[in-house]
């Protein structure tokens, strides 16, 4: 049904991949699952879009999979792969800063999505902080690609990380201060995103009026 | 590069953060086999330093067992909380039992004022020694065919009480008692296949059989897909002979010979 590719986004698929994925939300029990993590997991390394909102599809796989018949074997599949990945992070990054960027835009949507008991999983808690601060290591500070990730996440799951460890998230900002203040190559898109992302955090995660409108409101000479 | 000394603040706090190590205490493997109740982990080094490593490496512990582990302590404190409530509701009037299923623990009604048991770790090995004997097809056909309340005791597999105090001993009796009953609830192998048994060998050599029960792989998930181990592969028993009428066709061939 055509909701399944606009909810999912689905459309960069190939036909029969689509049917794959739209089965699988179905009937979870009828194709093989870890063909469909692996589908999933290597589109979202290649496709920005997709890494986007992949998170959502495999929430759902999962919840229908655990009602038919109490198994676990995509979310088992989805979580090894990433964390494959997770370890393998820093050689991706050298390889290809595209593939990097998905991969953290995927884990920390997945991170979003796949909640456990409406709570976030703690297992993953550590792995995208350890993602965020890599982003704001000088050297990533530099690409705006990195930056615009970093900055985008935290917009997306910067509140649930901070429940979850405050410390850390505190970690990350003294890195983000530094980031803005000190570092000299830094291109003015850059530096206007590091303050946005510090004003959003301090003023509670949202931005007041005048920032919003400091921001994102065109400017009319 | 200060990234060195990230990772290894890291790899501590997971060390110290008991959450993160606990399932190597979960390994059913060791606890099923494992007569004694003592810490077992107090010998296994929590974490090690490698030539290469930088500092303390942590066991390799993956993100799945880490997510289990942490659906299966939820679960447990929300019974738990059930259960206490059930102990209240015994003190204060026996004829307020709540009479609800879904409950996932025996239908032993507490008695007012006992003492429960309230240790996690043990909490959850029984739990986990539970889910594997109720994710059977045995299992899902027995609560099919006989409701709860038409469940005669002694007759009838009755789920042990996790929440009763039981030495290490006794609950793991309980659990292997009960897992063998349940089997008497096991799929049969293939059509026929018993019919067969019957006629074509001894009464010595079918006893033999029936007695021979599939221990439940204690590796296998928690979580796996209902498997009966009789019928482990569908495909094989349709063709060929299945291999414990193998076992049986050679047997009676030297009884014949």
């Amino acid at each position: 049904m055509e909701n399944a590719k606009e909810d999912y986004k689905i459309q960069s698929f190939d036909l029969e991949t689509q049917k794959l994925l739209k089965t699988a939300l179905k009937e979870p029990s009828t194709v093989d699952l870890e063909k469909v993590s692996n589908v999933i997991v290597d589109q979202s390394l290649k496709d920005q879009v997709f890494s986007k909102e992949a998170g959502r599809i495999c929430y759902t796989i999962v919840q229908a999979e655990a009602k038919h018949n109490n198994g676990n074997v995509f979310r088992r599949n989805l979580l090894n792969r990433l964390q494959l990945e997770f370890v393998a992070r820093e050689e991706t990054r050298l390889r290809s800063l595209q593939e990097w960027v998905c991969f953290v835009t995927f884990i920390c949507n997945v991170f979003d999505y796949l909640k456990v008991n409406n709570m976030p999983m703690v297992a993953l808690v550590h792995p995208v902080f350890d993602c965020l601060l890599r982003l704001a290591q000088p050297d990533s500070l530099n690409n705006e690609e990195e930056v615009d990730c970093l900055v985008l996440q935290l917009h997306r799951i910067g509140d649930q990380l901070e429940k979850m460890n405050g410390q850390k998230m505190d970690e990350l900002f003294y890195l983000l201060r530094d980031g803005f203040l000190l570092r000299e190559g830094l291109s003015s898109m850059a530096r206007l995103l590091l303050l946005e992302i510090l004003e959003f955090r301090a003023g509670g995660w949202m931005l007041s009026d005048t920032a919003q409108k400091y921001y994102y409101s065109e400017v009319t000479d | 590069m200060n990234r060195g000394n990230l990772k290894r603040s890291n790899y501590q706090k997971r060390v110290a953060d008991g959450s993160m190590r606990s399932n190597e205490d979960m390994d059913s493997t060791s606890d099923l086999k494992n007569s004694n109740d003592n810490h077992r982990n107090s010998i296994r080094p929590v974490s090690f330093t490698t030539p290469e490593s930088e500092g303390p490496v942590p066991r390799c512990t993956d993100w799945e067992s880490e997510v289990e582990t942490d659906e299966m302590r939820s679960s447990v404190r929300c019974d738990m909380q059930r259960y206490r409530r059930r102990i209240l509701a015994a003190e204060f009037g026996p004829r307020e039992r709540n009479n609800s299923s879904g409950s996932s623990d025996s239908r032993d009604s507490p008695v007012p004022g006992e003492v429960m048991e309230e240790d996690e770790e043990v909490l959850m090995r029984r739990q986990k020694q539970i889910t594997y004997g109720k994710n059977t097809l045995a299992y899902d056909r027995y609560i099919k065919e006989v409701p709860k309340h038409l469940r005669q005791p002694g007759v009838h597999p009755k789920t042990p009480n996790k929440f009763k105090k039981y030495s290490r001993r006794s609950w793991d009796q309980q659990i292997k008692l009960w897992k063998v009953k349940i089997h008497a609830w096991d799929p049969p192998a293939q059509e026929g296949s018993e019919l067969q048994a019957i006629d074509e060998v001894d009464l010595d050599d079918v006893m033999d059989i029936e007695l021979d029960f599939p221990e439940l792989d204690p590796d296998s998930s928690a979580q796996t897909p209902k498997v009966s181990k009789a019928s482990s592969s569908q495909a094989d028993s349709y063709q060929g002979t299945p291999s414990k009428m193998m076992k049986i066709d050679t047997s009676v061939d030297l009884e014949m010979s």
